[in-house]
Protein backbone atom coordinates (compact mmCIF):
# COMPACT_ATOMS: atom_id res chain seq x y z
CA UNK A 1 0.00 0.00 0.00
CA UNK A 2 2.84 2.25 0.52
CA UNK A 3 4.28 3.80 -1.94
CA UNK A 4 8.23 3.16 -3.49
CA UNK A 5 11.04 5.08 -5.12
CA UNK A 6 13.51 2.90 -6.17
CA UNK A 7 17.04 3.68 -7.32
CA UNK A 8 18.95 1.82 -9.69
CA UNK A 9 22.16 0.30 -8.83
CA UNK A 10 23.85 -1.31 -12.26
CA UNK A 11 20.81 -3.41 -12.44
CA UNK A 12 19.44 -4.00 -9.22
CA UNK A 13 16.11 -1.90 -8.67
CA UNK A 14 17.03 -0.73 -4.23
CA UNK A 15 13.38 -0.04 -2.88
CA UNK A 16 13.09 3.02 -1.33
CA UNK A 17 9.72 3.08 0.57
CA UNK A 18 8.04 6.36 1.57
CA UNK A 19 6.45 6.02 4.69
CA UNK A 20 9.63 6.93 6.60
CA UNK A 21 13.17 8.62 6.09
CA UNK A 22 16.42 7.92 5.69
CA UNK A 23 19.93 9.07 7.17
CA UNK A 24 23.20 9.28 5.15
CA UNK A 25 24.81 6.57 6.50
CA UNK A 26 21.85 4.26 4.48
CA UNK A 27 19.56 3.20 7.38
CA UNK A 28 15.63 3.88 7.44
CA UNK A 29 13.81 5.52 10.37
CA UNK A 30 10.31 5.09 11.09
CA UNK A 31 9.04 6.29 14.47
CA UNK A 32 8.48 3.37 16.83
CA UNK A 33 5.64 1.13 17.15
CA UNK A 34 5.36 1.58 20.82
CA UNK A 35 5.40 5.34 20.51
CA UNK A 36 1.94 5.54 20.34
CA UNK A 37 1.71 4.16 23.49
CA UNK A 38 1.18 6.84 26.22
CA UNK A 39 3.25 5.08 28.66
CA UNK A 40 6.56 7.08 27.07
CA UNK A 41 6.88 10.47 28.29
CA UNK A 42 10.10 11.86 26.30
CA UNK A 43 11.41 14.70 25.12
CA UNK A 44 12.83 13.01 21.96
CA UNK A 45 10.50 10.63 19.83
CA UNK A 46 11.49 6.92 19.63
CA UNK A 47 12.89 6.22 16.29
CA UNK A 48 13.40 2.59 14.45
CA UNK A 49 16.12 1.99 12.44
CA UNK A 50 17.57 -0.53 10.09
CA UNK A 51 19.65 -0.79 6.66
CA UNK A 52 18.26 0.44 3.35
CA UNK A 53 17.92 -1.50 0.25
CA UNK A 54 21.18 0.25 -0.62
CA UNK A 55 22.59 -0.65 2.37
CA UNK A 56 21.89 -4.46 1.90
CA UNK A 57 22.77 -4.83 -1.38
CA UNK A 58 26.15 -3.52 -0.57
CA UNK A 59 26.46 -5.63 2.08
CA UNK A 60 24.84 -8.88 0.71
CA UNK A 61 24.32 -12.30 3.09
CA UNK A 62 24.87 -10.77 7.04
CA UNK A 63 26.91 -13.53 8.36
CA UNK A 64 27.30 -11.73 11.57
CA UNK A 65 26.08 -8.85 13.52
CA UNK A 66 27.83 -7.46 17.38
CA UNK A 67 27.12 -4.34 19.16
CA UNK A 68 29.72 -2.38 21.38
CA UNK A 69 27.44 -0.50 23.13
CA UNK A 70 24.64 -1.48 25.82
CA UNK A 71 21.00 -0.39 25.35
CA UNK A 72 20.58 2.96 27.06
CA UNK A 73 23.44 4.79 26.10
CA UNK A 74 23.56 8.17 25.06
CA UNK A 75 24.97 8.49 21.54
CA UNK A 76 26.38 11.35 20.05
CA UNK A 77 25.59 11.11 15.64
CA UNK A 78 28.32 9.34 14.31
CA UNK A 79 29.55 7.48 17.22
CA UNK A 80 30.77 3.61 16.24
CA UNK A 81 28.46 1.81 17.74
CA UNK A 82 29.04 -1.95 16.65
CA UNK A 83 30.20 -3.95 13.27
CA UNK A 84 29.21 -6.08 10.74
CA UNK A 85 30.13 -8.50 8.55
CA UNK A 86 28.51 -9.90 5.58
CA UNK A 87 29.38 -12.26 2.28
CA UNK A 88 30.88 -9.17 0.52
CA UNK A 89 31.53 -6.68 3.44
CA UNK A 90 33.16 -5.86 6.56
CA UNK A 91 31.83 -2.65 8.77
CA UNK A 92 32.26 -0.71 11.74
CA UNK A 93 28.56 1.00 12.28
CA UNK A 94 28.02 4.18 13.18
CA UNK A 95 24.80 6.48 15.32
CA UNK A 96 22.82 8.19 12.37
CA UNK A 97 21.53 10.32 14.97
CA UNK A 98 22.35 11.48 18.11
CA UNK A 99 20.49 10.71 21.19
CA UNK A 100 19.63 7.41 23.61
CA UNK A 101 19.64 3.98 21.57
CA UNK A 102 17.04 2.39 23.82
CA UNK A 103 16.60 -0.83 22.02
CA UNK A 104 18.95 -3.36 19.82
CA UNK A 105 16.77 -6.03 18.35
CA UNK A 106 17.92 -8.88 19.71
CA UNK A 107 16.94 -11.58 17.50
CA UNK A 108 19.31 -10.36 14.50
CA UNK A 109 21.99 -11.81 17.18
CA UNK A 110 21.56 -15.29 16.67
CA UNK A 111 20.15 -14.86 13.67
CA UNK A 112 21.37 -11.71 11.31
CA UNK A 113 19.50 -13.25 8.30
CA UNK A 114 16.23 -11.56 9.09
CA UNK A 115 18.31 -8.62 7.51
CA UNK A 116 18.24 -9.90 4.16
CA UNK A 117 14.76 -11.26 4.47
CA UNK A 118 12.82 -8.44 5.65
CA UNK A 119 14.67 -5.52 5.72
CA UNK A 120 12.13 -2.70 6.08
CA UNK A 121 10.10 -4.92 8.88
CA UNK A 122 11.82 -7.32 10.92
CA UNK A 123 14.82 -6.75 10.06
CA UNK A 124 15.33 -3.56 12.02
CA UNK A 125 18.65 -2.89 13.88
CA UNK A 126 18.10 -0.33 17.17
CA UNK A 127 16.10 2.29 18.47
CA UNK A 128 17.23 5.78 19.59
CA UNK A 129 14.75 8.43 21.19
CA UNK A 130 16.30 11.38 19.93
CA UNK A 131 15.92 14.22 17.30
CA UNK A 132 15.42 12.82 13.67
CA UNK A 133 15.05 16.29 12.02
CA UNK A 134 17.78 15.94 10.40
CA UNK A 135 17.36 12.57 8.65
CA UNK A 136 16.75 13.13 4.76
CA UNK A 137 13.19 13.17 3.45
CA UNK A 138 12.54 9.49 0.68
CA UNK A 139 13.58 12.37 -2.38
CA UNK A 140 16.02 13.82 -0.24
CA UNK A 141 17.91 10.14 0.13
CA UNK A 142 16.95 9.98 -3.59
CA UNK A 143 19.67 12.64 -4.40
CA UNK A 144 21.95 11.72 -1.81
CA UNK A 145 22.51 8.30 -3.29
CA UNK A 146 23.12 9.42 -6.86
CA UNK A 147 26.53 10.98 -5.51
CA UNK A 148 26.99 8.13 -2.95
CA UNK A 149 26.86 5.32 -5.85
CA UNK A 150 29.64 6.80 -7.45
CA UNK A 151 31.72 6.81 -4.52
CA UNK A 152 30.94 3.23 -3.58
CA UNK A 153 31.50 2.11 -7.80
CA UNK A 154 34.94 3.87 -7.16
CA UNK A 155 35.99 2.35 -3.92
CA UNK A 156 34.70 -1.52 -4.88
CA UNK A 157 36.81 -1.18 -7.97
CA UNK A 158 39.55 0.32 -6.23
CA UNK A 159 39.47 -2.02 -3.55
CA UNK A 160 39.37 -5.44 -5.77
CA UNK A 161 42.23 -3.51 -7.73
CA UNK A 162 44.27 -4.17 -4.89
CA UNK B 1 45.89 -46.77 29.61
CA UNK B 2 46.80 -44.54 27.14
CA UNK B 3 45.72 -41.27 27.81
CA UNK B 4 42.76 -39.23 25.53
CA UNK B 5 42.83 -35.93 24.11
CA UNK B 6 40.09 -33.35 23.88
CA UNK B 7 39.67 -31.09 21.16
CA UNK B 8 37.07 -28.66 21.83
CA UNK B 9 35.34 -26.53 18.70
CA UNK B 10 33.98 -23.37 20.44
CA UNK B 11 32.04 -22.05 17.53
CA UNK B 12 32.13 -18.91 16.23
CA UNK B 13 29.45 -16.23 16.90
CA UNK B 14 29.19 -15.40 13.18
CA UNK B 15 27.11 -17.46 10.35
CA UNK B 16 29.40 -16.90 8.28
CA UNK B 17 29.18 -20.23 5.96
CA UNK B 18 32.84 -20.46 5.50
CA UNK B 19 33.63 -20.31 9.06
CA UNK B 20 31.09 -23.08 9.93
CA UNK B 21 31.78 -25.38 7.29
CA UNK B 22 35.83 -25.26 8.51
CA UNK B 23 34.13 -25.92 12.06
CA UNK B 24 32.16 -29.13 10.86
CA UNK B 25 35.17 -30.37 8.71
CA UNK B 26 37.34 -30.47 11.49
CA UNK B 27 34.90 -32.06 13.52
CA UNK B 28 34.29 -34.75 10.61
CA UNK B 29 37.66 -35.19 10.28
CA UNK B 30 38.47 -35.66 14.04
CA UNK B 31 35.43 -38.15 14.92
CA UNK B 32 37.13 -41.22 13.82
CA UNK B 33 40.70 -40.18 15.23
CA UNK B 34 41.84 -42.71 18.07
CA UNK B 35 42.23 -41.24 20.82
CA UNK B 36 40.80 -37.82 20.35
CA UNK B 37 37.54 -36.84 21.70
CA UNK B 38 35.63 -33.82 20.16
CA UNK B 39 33.46 -31.48 21.83
CA UNK B 40 31.39 -28.77 20.02
CA UNK B 41 30.59 -25.89 22.11
CA UNK B 42 29.14 -22.29 21.60
CA UNK B 43 31.74 -19.37 21.44
CA UNK B 44 33.30 -19.79 24.80
CA UNK B 45 33.92 -16.43 25.77
CA UNK B 46 30.38 -15.84 26.20
CA UNK B 47 29.41 -18.90 28.19
CA UNK B 48 28.65 -17.58 31.68
CA UNK B 49 29.30 -19.58 35.01
CA UNK B 50 27.24 -22.41 35.44
CA UNK B 51 26.20 -22.80 31.98
CA UNK B 52 25.79 -26.50 30.27
CA UNK B 53 28.79 -25.80 28.26
CA UNK B 54 30.76 -24.44 31.13
CA UNK B 55 30.43 -27.48 33.14
CA UNK B 56 30.77 -29.63 30.16
CA UNK B 57 34.42 -27.92 29.98
CA UNK B 58 34.72 -28.25 33.40
CA UNK B 59 34.31 -31.83 33.33
CA UNK B 60 36.65 -32.30 30.62
CA UNK B 61 39.97 -34.69 32.51
CA UNK B 62 43.06 -34.64 30.57
CA UNK B 63 44.70 -33.01 28.27
CA UNK B 64 43.06 -30.40 25.85
CA UNK B 65 43.14 -28.64 22.46
CA UNK B 66 41.19 -25.50 22.50
CA UNK B 67 39.99 -24.75 18.67
CA UNK B 68 38.39 -21.12 18.91
CA UNK B 69 37.60 -18.01 16.90
CA UNK B 70 39.98 -16.58 19.70
CA UNK B 71 44.37 -15.41 20.37
CA UNK B 72 45.35 -18.60 22.00
CA UNK B 73 46.33 -16.26 25.24
CA UNK B 74 42.84 -14.98 25.29
CA UNK B 75 41.07 -18.21 25.35
CA UNK B 76 43.67 -19.91 27.82
CA UNK B 77 42.96 -17.07 30.72
CA UNK B 78 39.29 -16.63 29.74
CA UNK B 79 38.94 -20.65 30.56
CA UNK B 80 41.26 -20.32 33.58
CA UNK B 81 39.07 -17.46 34.85
CA UNK B 82 36.01 -20.26 35.01
CA UNK B 83 39.19 -22.84 36.75
CA UNK B 84 39.82 -24.52 33.55
CA UNK B 85 43.32 -24.66 33.97
CA UNK B 86 46.51 -26.58 32.72
CA UNK B 87 49.81 -25.40 31.58
CA UNK B 88 50.01 -23.14 28.44
CA UNK B 89 50.85 -25.96 25.79
CA UNK B 90 52.98 -24.69 22.29
CA UNK B 91 51.27 -24.76 19.21
CA UNK B 92 53.30 -24.62 16.28
CA UNK B 93 50.04 -23.39 13.98
CA UNK B 94 50.55 -19.75 14.40
CA UNK B 95 48.79 -17.25 11.43
CA UNK B 96 51.07 -15.50 8.55
CA UNK B 97 51.75 -12.38 10.47
CA UNK B 98 53.15 -14.11 13.59
CA UNK B 99 55.12 -16.53 11.67
CA UNK B 100 58.45 -14.12 11.49
CA UNK B 101 57.74 -14.06 15.78
CA UNK B 102 60.73 -16.41 17.36
CA UNK B 103 58.33 -18.31 19.59
CA UNK B 104 56.15 -15.47 20.86
CA UNK B 105 54.97 -16.99 23.38
CA UNK B 106 58.21 -18.39 24.74
CA UNK B 107 59.14 -14.52 24.90
CA UNK B 108 56.07 -13.53 27.14
CA UNK B 109 56.55 -16.53 29.39
CA UNK B 110 59.99 -15.51 30.32
CA UNK B 111 59.77 -11.67 30.24
CA UNK B 112 63.89 -10.39 30.67
CA UNK B 113 62.98 -8.17 33.96
CA UNK B 114 62.93 -9.26 37.32
CA UNK B 115 59.26 -8.39 37.61
CA UNK B 116 57.15 -10.89 39.91
CA UNK B 117 54.77 -11.71 38.49
CA UNK B 118 51.64 -13.87 39.95
CA UNK B 119 51.97 -16.29 37.79
CA UNK B 120 50.04 -19.21 37.26
CA UNK B 121 48.49 -20.69 40.28
CA UNK B 122 46.57 -24.23 41.40
CA UNK B 123 47.84 -25.86 37.72
CA UNK B 124 46.44 -29.34 37.60
CA UNK B 125 49.20 -31.61 35.75
CA UNK B 126 47.81 -31.40 31.95
CA UNK B 127 48.42 -28.93 29.14
CA UNK B 128 46.00 -26.51 27.17
CA UNK B 129 46.70 -26.66 23.71
CA UNK B 130 44.96 -23.13 22.29
CA UNK B 131 44.88 -23.22 18.37
CA UNK B 132 43.29 -19.61 16.59
CA UNK B 133 40.64 -21.16 14.15
CA UNK B 134 41.60 -17.65 12.10
CA UNK B 135 45.30 -18.71 11.10
CA UNK B 136 44.20 -21.25 8.33
CA UNK B 137 41.25 -21.78 5.92
CA UNK B 138 41.58 -24.95 5.85
CA UNK B 139 40.61 -28.10 8.00
CA UNK B 140 43.73 -30.13 6.97
CA UNK B 141 46.41 -28.30 9.06
CA UNK B 142 44.38 -27.85 12.27
CA UNK B 143 44.02 -31.62 11.76
CA UNK B 144 47.67 -32.36 11.12
CA UNK B 145 48.55 -30.06 13.88
CA UNK B 146 46.28 -31.91 16.80
CA UNK B 147 47.66 -35.14 15.73
CA UNK B 148 51.03 -34.03 16.42
CA UNK B 149 50.06 -32.52 19.91
CA UNK B 150 47.95 -36.06 20.79
CA UNK B 151 51.09 -37.86 20.13
CA UNK B 152 53.14 -35.56 22.11
CA UNK B 153 50.35 -35.51 24.82
CA UNK B 154 50.18 -39.09 24.66
CA UNK B 155 54.23 -39.61 24.80
CA UNK B 156 54.67 -37.09 27.77
CA UNK B 157 52.39 -39.29 29.73
CA UNK B 158 52.46 -42.68 28.83
CA UNK B 159 54.90 -45.16 28.87
CA UNK B 160 55.34 -46.96 24.62
CA UNK B 161 54.63 -49.86 26.13
CA UNK B 162 51.16 -49.79 26.60
CA UNK B 163 50.49 -46.67 24.53
CA UNK B 164 48.97 -48.63 21.02
CA UNK B 165 44.75 -48.00 21.33
CA UNK B 166 44.29 -49.15 17.99
CA UNK B 167 43.79 -52.88 18.75
CA UNK B 168 41.41 -52.60 21.78
CA UNK B 169 38.41 -51.98 19.57
CA UNK B 170 37.65 -51.71 16.43
CA UNK B 171 36.73 -47.79 16.09
CA UNK B 172 32.80 -48.29 16.76
CA UNK B 173 33.04 -46.72 20.29
CA UNK B 174 35.49 -43.92 19.24
CA UNK B 175 33.67 -41.37 21.09
CA UNK B 176 30.99 -42.85 23.73
CA UNK B 177 33.20 -43.18 27.11
CA UNK B 178 33.76 -38.92 27.03
CA UNK B 179 30.09 -38.18 25.82
CA UNK B 180 28.99 -40.68 29.62
CA UNK B 181 31.68 -39.08 31.29
CA UNK B 182 30.79 -35.23 30.80
CA UNK B 183 27.22 -35.67 30.54
CA UNK B 184 26.69 -37.77 33.48
CA UNK B 185 28.81 -35.28 35.25
CA UNK B 186 27.42 -31.92 33.63
CA UNK B 187 24.40 -30.69 34.86
CA UNK B 188 22.98 -32.63 37.70
CA UNK B 189 26.32 -33.32 39.76
CA UNK B 190 27.72 -29.52 40.24
CA UNK B 191 31.32 -29.63 39.50
CA UNK B 192 30.68 -31.73 36.29
CA UNK B 193 34.16 -33.80 37.13
CA UNK B 194 32.28 -37.03 36.25
CA UNK B 195 33.65 -40.67 37.10
CA UNK B 196 36.87 -40.78 35.53
CA UNK B 197 37.70 -41.64 31.87
CA UNK B 198 36.84 -45.43 32.47
CA UNK B 199 33.40 -45.67 31.79
CA UNK B 200 33.15 -48.97 30.00
CA UNK B 201 33.07 -48.26 26.38
CA UNK B 202 29.93 -51.22 25.78
CA UNK B 203 27.33 -49.06 27.73
CA UNK B 204 25.70 -47.18 24.96
CA UNK B 205 23.00 -45.68 27.26
CA UNK B 206 24.29 -42.92 29.36
CA UNK B 207 23.18 -42.58 32.87
CA UNK B 208 21.84 -38.52 31.84
CA UNK B 209 19.02 -40.58 29.85
CA UNK B 210 17.25 -37.11 29.09
CA UNK B 211 19.82 -35.54 28.44
CA UNK B 212 18.86 -34.47 24.34
CA UNK B 213 23.17 -33.58 23.75
CA UNK B 214 23.91 -37.43 22.97
CA UNK B 215 24.84 -38.80 19.98
CA UNK B 216 25.89 -41.77 20.25
CA UNK B 217 29.07 -41.96 18.90
CA UNK B 218 29.17 -38.81 17.75
CA UNK B 219 30.82 -35.44 19.43
CA UNK B 220 29.31 -33.99 22.01
CA UNK B 221 27.01 -31.35 21.02
CA UNK B 222 26.36 -28.26 23.62
CA UNK B 223 23.38 -26.31 22.25
CA UNK B 224 22.60 -23.42 23.33
CA UNK B 225 22.96 -19.72 22.39
CA UNK B 226 24.14 -17.85 25.12
CA UNK B 227 23.54 -13.89 25.55
CA UNK B 228 27.19 -11.74 24.13
CA UNK B 229 29.26 -11.06 27.06
CA UNK B 230 31.99 -8.43 27.57
CA UNK B 231 34.39 -8.74 30.39
CA UNK B 232 38.38 -8.37 30.61
CA UNK B 233 40.54 -11.38 31.21
CA UNK B 234 43.42 -11.23 33.31
CA UNK B 235 47.05 -12.76 31.53
CA UNK B 236 48.31 -14.10 34.89
CA UNK B 237 52.05 -14.86 33.42
CA UNK B 238 52.34 -10.98 33.05
CA UNK B 239 49.98 -9.69 35.89
CA UNK B 240 52.45 -8.38 38.24
CA UNK B 241 49.49 -7.62 40.68
CA UNK B 242 49.96 -3.66 40.60
CA UNK B 243 46.49 -2.71 41.43
CA UNK B 244 46.30 -0.21 38.74
CA UNK B 245 43.17 -1.66 37.08
CA UNK B 246 41.29 -2.00 40.45
CA UNK B 247 42.01 1.69 41.13
CA UNK B 248 41.14 2.99 37.75
CA UNK B 249 38.04 1.10 36.91
CA UNK B 250 35.31 2.84 38.70
CA UNK B 251 32.36 0.08 37.78
CA UNK B 252 33.02 -2.67 40.63
CA UNK B 253 34.99 -5.03 37.87
CA UNK B 254 37.55 -5.91 39.91
CA UNK B 255 38.62 -7.13 43.15
CA UNK B 256 40.96 -9.42 44.97
CA UNK B 257 41.32 -12.99 46.22
CA UNK B 258 41.63 -14.32 49.49
CA UNK B 259 45.80 -13.85 48.71
CA UNK B 260 45.36 -10.10 47.87
CA UNK B 261 46.09 -11.34 43.94
CA UNK B 262 43.38 -9.25 41.72
CA UNK B 263 41.19 -10.88 40.15
CA UNK B 264 37.79 -9.98 37.47
CA UNK B 265 35.26 -10.25 40.63
CA UNK B 266 32.27 -8.80 38.53
CA UNK B 267 33.17 -9.42 34.89
CA UNK B 268 29.10 -8.47 33.99
CA UNK B 269 29.45 -5.13 35.67
CA UNK B 270 31.94 -4.61 32.65
CA UNK B 271 30.60 -1.85 30.27
CA UNK B 272 30.33 -3.19 26.92
CA UNK B 273 32.23 -1.61 24.51
CA UNK B 274 34.43 -0.47 26.45
CA UNK B 275 38.54 -1.60 26.96
CA UNK B 276 40.24 1.09 29.23
CA UNK B 277 41.82 -0.47 32.06
CA UNK B 278 43.54 -2.89 29.20
CA UNK B 279 44.77 0.51 28.06
CA UNK B 280 46.47 1.35 31.87
CA UNK B 281 47.90 -1.97 32.43
CA UNK B 282 51.52 -1.15 32.63
CA UNK B 283 51.98 -4.84 31.32
CA UNK B 284 49.02 -5.31 28.81
CA UNK B 285 48.13 -8.51 30.92
CA UNK B 286 44.36 -7.38 30.37
CA UNK B 287 42.87 -9.00 27.61
CA UNK B 288 38.98 -8.32 25.78
CA UNK B 289 39.50 -11.16 23.98
CA UNK B 290 36.85 -9.34 21.43
CA UNK B 291 38.12 -5.95 20.96
CA UNK B 292 39.23 -4.93 17.10
CA UNK B 293 42.73 -3.69 18.38
CA UNK B 294 45.02 -7.41 18.09
CA UNK B 295 46.91 -6.07 21.18
CA UNK B 296 43.90 -5.87 23.56
CA UNK B 297 42.49 -8.73 22.01
CA UNK B 298 45.26 -10.87 23.26
CA UNK B 299 47.65 -11.09 20.49
CA UNK B 300 50.75 -12.99 21.04
CA UNK B 301 52.90 -10.51 20.10
CA UNK B 302 54.37 -8.45 22.43
CA UNK B 303 53.39 -4.95 23.02
CA UNK B 304 55.48 -3.23 20.05
CA UNK B 305 55.63 0.15 21.74
CA UNK B 306 59.58 -0.49 22.55
CA UNK B 307 60.28 -2.06 18.89
CA UNK B 308 58.29 1.01 16.66
CA UNK B 309 57.20 4.42 16.89
CA UNK B 310 53.46 4.96 16.47
CA UNK B 311 53.38 8.20 14.86
CA UNK B 312 49.50 7.97 15.53
CA UNK B 313 50.50 10.53 18.25
CA UNK B 314 52.47 12.96 16.61
CA UNK B 315 49.43 13.32 14.32
CA UNK B 316 47.21 14.52 17.16
CA UNK B 317 46.04 10.71 18.67
CA UNK B 318 45.55 11.01 22.31
CA UNK B 319 47.65 8.90 24.84
CA UNK B 320 46.62 5.35 25.68
CA UNK B 321 45.68 6.64 29.68
CA UNK B 322 44.18 9.60 27.62
CA UNK B 323 41.93 7.35 25.69
CA UNK B 324 41.41 5.40 27.94
CA UNK B 325 39.78 8.15 30.68
CA UNK B 326 38.03 9.05 27.61
CA UNK B 327 36.42 5.85 27.29
CA UNK B 328 35.80 5.49 31.15
CA UNK B 329 34.32 9.20 31.19
CA UNK B 330 31.83 8.37 28.32
CA UNK B 331 30.59 4.96 30.41
CA UNK B 332 30.09 7.22 33.55
CA UNK B 333 27.71 9.34 31.89
CA UNK B 334 25.87 6.51 29.95
CA UNK B 335 24.86 5.42 33.58
CA UNK B 336 24.48 8.65 34.79
CA UNK B 337 27.62 9.25 36.45
CA UNK B 338 30.31 12.72 36.61
CA UNK B 339 33.00 12.41 34.27
CA UNK B 340 36.35 12.43 36.08
CA UNK B 341 38.88 13.24 33.36
CA UNK B 342 42.34 12.17 34.82
CA UNK B 343 41.68 13.21 38.30
CA UNK B 344 40.93 9.62 39.35
CA UNK B 345 42.77 6.06 40.00
CA UNK B 346 45.43 7.30 36.54
CA UNK B 347 48.52 5.08 36.78
CA UNK B 348 51.05 6.40 39.30
CA UNK B 349 53.96 5.54 36.48
CA UNK B 350 52.30 8.90 35.16
CA UNK B 351 53.01 10.87 38.49
CA UNK B 352 56.17 13.23 37.70
CA UNK B 353 56.07 13.09 34.01
CA UNK B 354 55.62 16.98 33.77
CA UNK B 355 58.75 17.45 36.09
CA UNK B 356 60.85 15.61 33.10
CA UNK B 357 62.35 17.71 30.75
CA UNK B 358 61.03 18.06 27.50
CA UNK B 359 62.53 16.28 25.15
CA UNK B 360 62.35 16.62 21.25
CA UNK B 361 58.97 14.91 20.82
CA UNK B 362 57.83 17.18 23.58
CA UNK B 363 58.86 20.03 21.65
CA UNK B 364 56.86 18.76 18.27
CA UNK B 365 53.91 17.99 19.97
CA UNK B 366 53.97 21.20 21.56
CA UNK B 367 54.37 23.18 18.00
CA UNK B 368 51.76 20.80 16.36
CA UNK B 369 49.63 21.75 19.42
CA UNK B 370 49.64 25.49 18.63
CA UNK B 371 49.05 24.96 14.71
CA UNK B 372 45.30 23.68 16.29
CA UNK B 373 44.90 21.74 13.96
Amino acid sequence: MSEELVFMMGQFAARVPTDRRYSKNHMWAKPSARETSSERQTNGSELRFGFSAYAVRLLQDVYFLDWTVDAGTVLRERQEIGSIESSKAESSLYAPIAGRLTEFNQSLLSDPSTINVDLYGDGWLFAIEGDGESLLYPEEYLVHLEAAWKIAERTIKGQMNE
Amino acid sequence: MARRITVVVSQGQSANPDKRKLEEDLVAALLFEQGIEVAVIPHLYDLAPGSTGMLCLQGIPGDMVVLSWLFPRAAHWTLDRSGIRGRFGQTLLVSDEEEDEDEPEEAAETAADDKQRVGPRNLPNRTMYHVDLRSRNQAAPFVDEIKRIASESTVQTVSLGSWPLSSTSGGSTVSSPLVINVLGGSPANGNGNGTGSTAAPSSDVPPAVENPLITPGGPIRIEETPARRWYPVIDYSRCTNCMECIDFCLFGVYGVDGQETILVEQPDNCRKGCPACSRVCPENAIIFPQHKTPAIAGSPVENAGGLKIDLSQLFGAPSAIEIAAQERDGELVAVGREAVGLTVGIPKRQEGKQAEPKDDLDSLMDQLDSLEL
